[in-house]
């Protein structure tokens, strides 16, 4: 089983597989251009998902394609609202540290900067862990028309 | 890894290695790049011109990659040139500061030049 888009809904359900990352941004893109988004924010709304749902696979999941996660897609009130659910451990990317990057590069660090490119081209970033085992952990992205 | 989405055609003009990327690069497809990198700078190329005139799209992951390697090249007098990235390429680099760090131009002849002053 692959990704998989339900017809004429705005949510998408993944793997634990990074091979779904093409599918998902595919879906988030046409999306974005479908609620009025030009080329360039399009591109980096589906970005900032990839790099959510790369951590998400990657951490949470650890590469395991027996788990799945849902990506959700709202378009109100000027703003495009892209909710990721997962039942993976918790993890806040709220919680990282933005990254000083002359020290970065001064130290040829590498990693970590999924969050931070989140953060730049979001205009809201959200998270609020599962409440119990039966619920879900929710990463909330939010991208305002401007 | 055996994915057409991501390819990279390898090419050499004098010492210098020119690797052209197709397709898009993401936590998936990253894993290609980094062990074609690592080959290359095994193998004791270190001047090493990355072309992005094919490349749809790039995220962390990709952008990553360099970060693993660009030290170990210039130590030994080399450097990892980036050319002929499209704009919205361009934009995930400049919004993470990479110009500070990495040398990129517009075409492959302007990296190879460089080199060879």
């Amino acid at each position: 089983m692959v990704a998989t888009i339900k017809p004429q809904t705005n949510q998408i359900s993944a793997r634990g597989n990074t091979a779904d990352l093409e599918i998902i941004r595919g879906f988030v893109e046409h999306q974005a251009h479908t609620a009025g988004f030009g080329e360039t924010d399009a591109y980096q709304i589906a970005l900032a998902v990839d790099e959510a749902c790369s951590n998400l696979i990657r951490h949470s999941y650890n590469n395991d394609e027996s788990r799945e996660f849902m990506v959700t897609i709202e378009v109100a009130n000027e703003q495009m609202i892209i909710k990721i659910m997962d039942n993976g451990e918790p993890f806040n990317p709220l919680s990282v540290p933005e990254p000083n990057m002359t020290e970065y590069f001064q130290k040829f660090k590498h990693g970590g900067l999924g969050v931070f490119l989140m953060r730049k081209v979001m205009t809201e970033i959200n998270y609020q862990p599962a409440k119990n085992s039966k619920s879900m952990n929710i990463l909330t992205l939010t991208k305002h028309f401007i | 890894m055996n994915d057409l989405k991501f390819t990279i055609d390898h090419q050499s003009v004098g010492d210098v290695k020119l690797l052209k990327l197709q397709g898009y690069l993401d936590a998936h497809t990253a894993p290609h790049l980094e062990s074609a990198l690592g080959n290359l700078i095994q193998e004791g190329s270190h001047k090493i011109v990355v072309n992005f005139k094919e490349l749809d799209y790039i995220s962390s992951a990709g952008l990553g990659v360099f970060m693993v390697y660009i030290e170990d090249v210039r130590t030994t007098g080399g450097d990892i040139k980036l050319s002929e990235m499209k704009p919205k390429v361009f934009t995930v680099f400049d919004l993470l500061g990479f110009p500070m760090l990495f040398e990129i131009v517009e075409h492959d002849q302007i990296a190879l030049a460089k080199f060879t002053a």
